[in-house]
């Protein structure tokens, strides 16, 4: 298994090498205009030079970050990104914990679904920041956060929950019935297994917008740190380099956590036998 | 029922069924009788829309019928279940379970431990012919294969009866009749009985013991044909010839009529 899967990591990087490649020649282009458009404010003595600072410097800002202890705050990078995982995890587990059961009630009773429709389609619309300036009052630094997160991931799960049981194929059901299904088990032996590819791609998406929540949630509350904290600190004591340092590692803990959730679900629908 | 008196694997009395749509109600069978002996391998042939498929998912328990009576060996049916096992077109595989898999699920719900659904599996994977695909997805198997699985899981329960609503109508013409060569097979090593609905006149001529041609909608049974032809079958023999003649000439009066009535304003 493990084997087979270097040997499939191996094929794929080979194949790819032109995409990386690619990857690498656009993303250097991106910094040398990046570089140039700097180069061009801070020769010509602009005002606000200041505030888009040379690629270098914000490189050597991202190092710093994470080596070396702010001197106001005493927080290191790592402390940050620890704070803003929690409160991601707080809000993932909450969402998934609420909305898993929900989407399968509402998939599988038209009861539940005349019931919870109208609330759910009175609050999806509104954006999950809009909530701020009330959770962060009421629920605090922590909980306030966690629960922009955990609407951001709510919906999206939700949905998609309700989607999937409503796609499960009939034929598959009357298939189960002939083979002597009664009514708990078709739920757990055909609606869930059929249901799982969907969730993940709820999951998908759902940790997307979280990492863009966490980050205004976070600017907000000025103190009790995350990334999106330092972003603003930095922002605000001047510190552009690093202000678009915090910036980038939102960029990659975005990448990497919709990236695991990405292989996931490419795995579970594999077995779901979808792709 | 009396213990001694000989009572039908199938039988069906006086079925009907009415299906509402909106405020139009449309009489898919009316009358409709039939008794199957154990054993026996009987087609059910009509024009489409006819009905047929209606009758067997009327004795799966998939549907519920609207008058007449429905015995499987004398007791009167309701629910689905394992003592009836049904194969489907769409072969209807859960995709996330392997072949051997899929073929445990009844077994499964009847809470056969797991040694015992090993043993019962390896048995139909062994009969169907699907050795060495036991860790296979339905997705890497070719039509035939998969609705091997589809025959293997409705056999692995042991049901009475096999209902198969036209199992191979999506298979190329070769897997076909690969296939039907492949079920009488399985028909003799179980001694199954088992009610095949087709609309191939070829298909129910090579297979079946008896023919049962529906009328046009409503449907009800309009001639049973006797196939008194030794197997295995030659489709290219006088006498097959002369079965599949006297069948086409039955069905074409009902496709006219089917016909007719499409093109009628109701």
């Amino acid at each position: 298994m493990a084997s087979d899967l270097v040997k499939r990591l191996k094929k794929g990087i080979s194949e790819n090498w032109k995409q990386v490649v690619l990857a690498l020649v656009s993303l250097t282009i991106f910094v040398l205009a990046w570089h140039v458009y700097s180069a061009y404010l801070h020769e010509n003595d602009v005002g606000y030079k200041g505030y888009v600072p040379y690629p270098m410097d914000v490189a050597r800002a991202l190092f710093k970050s994470f080596t070396a202890e702010d001197p106001i705050t005493n927080l290191i990078m790592w402390d940050h990104i620890a704070a803003s995982l929690e409160r991601i995890v707080y809000g993932f587990v909450l969402a998934l914990a609420i909305a898993v059961p929900l989407g399968l009630l509402m998939g599988t009773f038209r009861t539940a679904d005349a019931l919870g429709r109208p609330i759910v389609e009175l609050i999806r619309p509104i954006p999950p920041l809009a909530w701020i300036p009330v959770f962060i009052v009421v629920l605090g630094v922590l909980w306030g956060p966690v629960a922009i997160v955990f609407l951001g991931i709510f919906f999206p799960v939700l949905l998609n929950v309700i989607f999937g049981v409503r796609s499960v194929d009939p034929i598959l059901i009357d298939a189960a019935r002939t083979l002597g299904t009664g009514r708990n088990q078709l739920f757990l032996k055909v609606v869930l297994p059929f249901t799982i590819p969907y969730l993940m791609t709820g999951i998908k998406v759902g940790l997307g917008i979280g990492w863009m929540c966490i980050v205004a949630a976070e600017m907000v509350g000025n103190y009790g740190g995350g990334v999106g904290f330092f972003i603003n600190d930095m922002a605000l004591r001047g510190q552009f380099d690093f202000m678009f340092a915090g910036m980038i590692v939102i960029g990659m803990l975005g990448i990497f956590t919709t990236g695991v959730a990405s292989m996931i679900e490419g795995r579970l629908s594999k077995w779901a036998g979808m792709k | 029922m009396g213990g001694h008196e000989v009572v039908s694997c199938i039988q069906i009395t006086g079925l009907s069924k009415v299906f509402t749509k909106g405020r139009k109600e449309i009489q898919a069978l009316k009358d409709f009788d039939l008794e199957v002996a154990d054993g026996e391998f009987v087609c059910l042939l009509g024009p489409s829309g006819c009905g047929k498929t209606t009758v067997l998912r009327i004795l799966a328990g998939l549907e519920t019928k609207s008058g007449g009576s429905v015995r499987l060996r004398g007791e009167e049916l309701a629910k689905a279940g394992s003592d009836r096992g049904m194969v489907f077109q769409e072969f209807a595989l859960f995709p996330w379970r392997s072949v051997r898999r899929n073929i445990e699920f009844g077994l499964e719900i009847q809470g056969v431990d797991e040694d015992g659904r090993k043993r019962i599996s390896s048995k139909y994977i062994d009969l169907v012919g699907l050795k060495g695909f036991e860790e296979a997805h339905p997705r890497e198997l070719s039509g035939g294969m998969k609705q091997r699985v589809g025959i293997a899981r409705a056999l692995a329960n042991d049901p009475k009866v096999l209902l198969m609503d036209e199992p191979f109508g999506s298979l190329d013409a070769q897997t076909r009749n690969l296939m039907q060569k492949e079920l009488l097979r399985i028909w003799v090593a179980t001694n199954k009985t088992v009610l095949f609905v087709t609309h191939s006149v070829d298909e129910a001529v090579f297979l079946a013991d008896r023919i049962v041609v529906m009328t046009a909608r409503p449907g009800k049974v309009r001639e049973i044909i006797d196939v008194d032809l030794p197997r295995p079958r030659d489709r290219t023999s006088q006498e097959f010839i002369r079965v599949r003649g006297k069948v086409l000439t039955e069905l074409d009066e009902e496709f006219e009529k089917a016909r007719a009535k499409e093109l009628s304003p109701d």
